[in-house]
């Protein structure tokens, strides 16, 4: 292995770890504040460090402490083997993070002539890896329940259990069909399918390829990831809290980071399968080797419109409340804050100047259209957390019937439909 | 049919809303919606920045923090009959009775403790007082301390709140 490819490897793995974990108190964050927002609430946004608040992210930091430090709790029946019910959270959070580690964030880097592939785990198969490591998660939540030795707690992973017999399979389904058009298993080639268009004009992202898997696909993944409208494993006006009754401090917290972690591995999922992943529409990753000039000079134009848009957002919003006047000292914030804007703008666009000036085809442009395409999918992945936040602060629950009765009546006949169609025109109906 | 009544028709029987789809994509819009105008304008959020802000319109039906309240000679109202701490579903009235010597009446208590801690402030020991000793209006909705011993109110402390509506002067006795 050259140096290239190891630095290529270790750096897509650090990316994808960090994107996996740093995801979660961003996340906890997002859900915390835009539930606010939605709601005509502020959310959280008074802790904060030397009078740093940074809109209240610092919170999600506080709360790590809290929970570390808690008492932990243990059921009284529990005398020996505690480690299992300290396991179970363990198997839900790992499930969720290592079925993230097979998403491309950029397309296969060519350096040396060599083919690196940005994956923190560069296989082929991704989506099988995927289908099958992400479905663990549920054994976690089975474990925890059942060893809580609480009726809540077994009703709840029961629950979780079934969910995920009857929306495994529309989801698998869907799956196929997607396979079937893609024609391959690996998720970064169905990237690369996608950059092209359909029609003429449209880009050939799967949702507009194949709306009806797409749209069984994304229901099934709320399902799978047991997030609101489908969050029947919890529930508080039914079953007290579900599967996590019993768990308290740390134990409660690795859960609950599974959970995240899990909606921003299905978040992923979604973009890399159904909207294009790390490409931007209409533009394939040659195009941009070859023309990365243009590229760079568009985005050297558009950083700056949005760093822009967000320091007169944050001169206008970052203020103490004309209501509350013993709280001072957001205008530093602000101010350095915008300094540090400004100085990494200037950074990234000195950089990309830089690269403007090589020559095209060496590896540093290479890199450069890796990063544009890793700073594409990392943007598309937060628009889709905010869209599944966004689902959970609209949609009521649904009650335990209803969720069986979407799942077996409508969704499988409908994959099953979609897939028998795919598969006529696919084979050209012979 | 009575006047004032509003039949609202009934949702959700047709075809398009049981393809839910169109009703979760109007949702999602006004949930959007919501969100956009408030992240536009984050002074506009009609919230209560609560430590610094008061709230203001307390009703005065609110069941706050209990007191014991005075005669209109300025003692103690209660006469330790313990109805209250009878009626107390959570059992956390501890009152100690002892004679009277002022010649208003013929006990009192002589220690009178509620555990907040414990309390679920029901407000059955306001409607058990035969004489209108105990209250719940002080409308105090915030109860802070360092320990488990700052949440046990004692007479002293029961007898010192007033009441915040106006009804200063008790009417026991009368
Ligand atoms: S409010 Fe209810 S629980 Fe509290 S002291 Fe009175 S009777 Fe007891
Ligand atoms: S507060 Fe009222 S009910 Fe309770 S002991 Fe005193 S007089 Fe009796």
């Amino acid at each position: 292995m050259s140096p290239a490819a190891i630095i290529v490897a270790l750096g897509s793995f650090v990316l994808g770890a960090l994107l996996a974990l740093l995801m979660i108190p961003v996340l906890v964050w997002l859900e915390r504040r835009v539930a606010g927002l939605i709601q005509d609430r502020l959310g959280p946004n008074r802790t904060n460090i030397a009078g740093f608040r940074l809109g209240g992210v610092v919170q999600s930091f506080a709360d790590v402490i809290k929970l570390v430090l808690k008492e932990e709790y243990y059921p009284a029946h529990i005398k020996t083997g505690r480690w299992l019910l300290m396991l179970s959270p363990v198997i839900t959070f790992a499930a969720a993070l290592l079925a993230f580690m097979v998403i491309p964030f950029a397309d296969t880097l060519y350096i040396g002539g060599e083919a690196l592939r940005v994956q923190p785990l560069p296989v082929d198969f991704g989506v099988l890896w995927y289908l099958g490591v992400g479905a663990v998660g549920v054994v976690g939540i089975f474990f925890g329940g059942w060893l809580s030795h609480n009726k809540y707690a077994l009703l709840g992973s029961v629950r979780a259990g079934s969910m995920m017999v009857s929306y495994e399979l529309p989801l698998g389904l869907s799956v196929v069909a997607l396979i079937l058009t893609y024609n391959t298993i690996d998720f970064n080639a169905m990237v690369q399918w996608q950059s092209g268009t359909v029609l003429g004009f449209l880009p050939a992202w799967g949702i507009l390829v194949q709306p009806l898997a797409a749209v069984i696909l994304i229901i099934t993944l709320f399902a799978e990831t047991n997030r609101a409208p489908f969050s029947v494993a919890e529930g508080e006006s039914e079953i007290v809290a579900g599967f996590f009754t019993e768990y308290t401090a740390m134990k409660f917290a690795m859960y609950f980071m599974g959970e995240y972690v899990a909606m921003n591995t299905a978040s992923a999922v979604v973009i890399t399968m159904l909207f294009g992943g790390y490409q931007l529409p209409w533009v394939g990753t040659a195009s941009m080797l070859t023309h990365f000039d243009y590229y760079a000079w568009g985005y050297m134009v558009v950083l700056p419109l949005i760093v822009f848009g967000v320091i007169r957002w944050m001169r206008k919003n970052n203020r103490v409340r004309p209501t509350v006047s013993t709280d001072g000292g957001r205008g530093f914030e602000t101010k350095v804050l915008t300094g540090a804007l400004i100085i990494m703008t200037l950074l990234i666009e000195g950089a990309l100047l830089w690269v403007t000036l090589l020559p095209e085809g060496t590896a540093a442009v290479a890199t450069a259209v890796a990063l544009l395409q890793i700073a594409v999918f990392v943007t598309k992945l937060m628009a889709f957390n905010l869209f599944f936040i966004l689902v959970r602060w609209t949609l009521p629950r649904f009650r335990f019937d209803q969720v069986q009765y979407l799942g077996w009546y409508y969704l499988l006949p409908l994959a099953l439909f979609n897939l028998f169609v795919t598969a006529l025109v696919v084979t050209g109906g012979a | 049919m009575p006047r004032n009544v509003k039949v609202v028709p009934r949702h959700g029987r047709e075809t398009k809303d049981r393809f839910y789809l169109p009703a979760i994509y109007e949702g999602i819009k006004i949930t959007f919606r919501h969100f956009f105008d408030n992240v536009n304008d984050i002074t506009a959020v009609d919230a209560l920045e609560y430590p610094e802000e008061q709230p203001g319109d307390i009703t005065e039906r609110y069941r706050g923090l209990h007191r014991l309240t005075h005669r209109p000679d300025g003692s103690v109202a209660c006469v330790a009959c313990f109805m209250c701490a009878t009626a107390c579903p959570a059992n956390c009235i501890f009152i100690e009775a002892t004679e009277r010597t002022d010649g208003v009446d013929e006990k009192m208590p002589q220690r009178f403790a509620i555990d907040t801690l414990e309390c679920v402030f029901c407000g059955y020991c306001v409607e058990a007082c035969p004489c209108d000793a105990i209250r719940m209006d002080t409308g105090i909705f915030s109860l802070t301390g360092r320990n488990r011993e700052d949440f046990v109110l004692e007479k002293e402390r029961l007898l010192s709140f007033r009441g915040a509506f106006g009804e200063e002067d008790s009417r026991a006795g009368k």
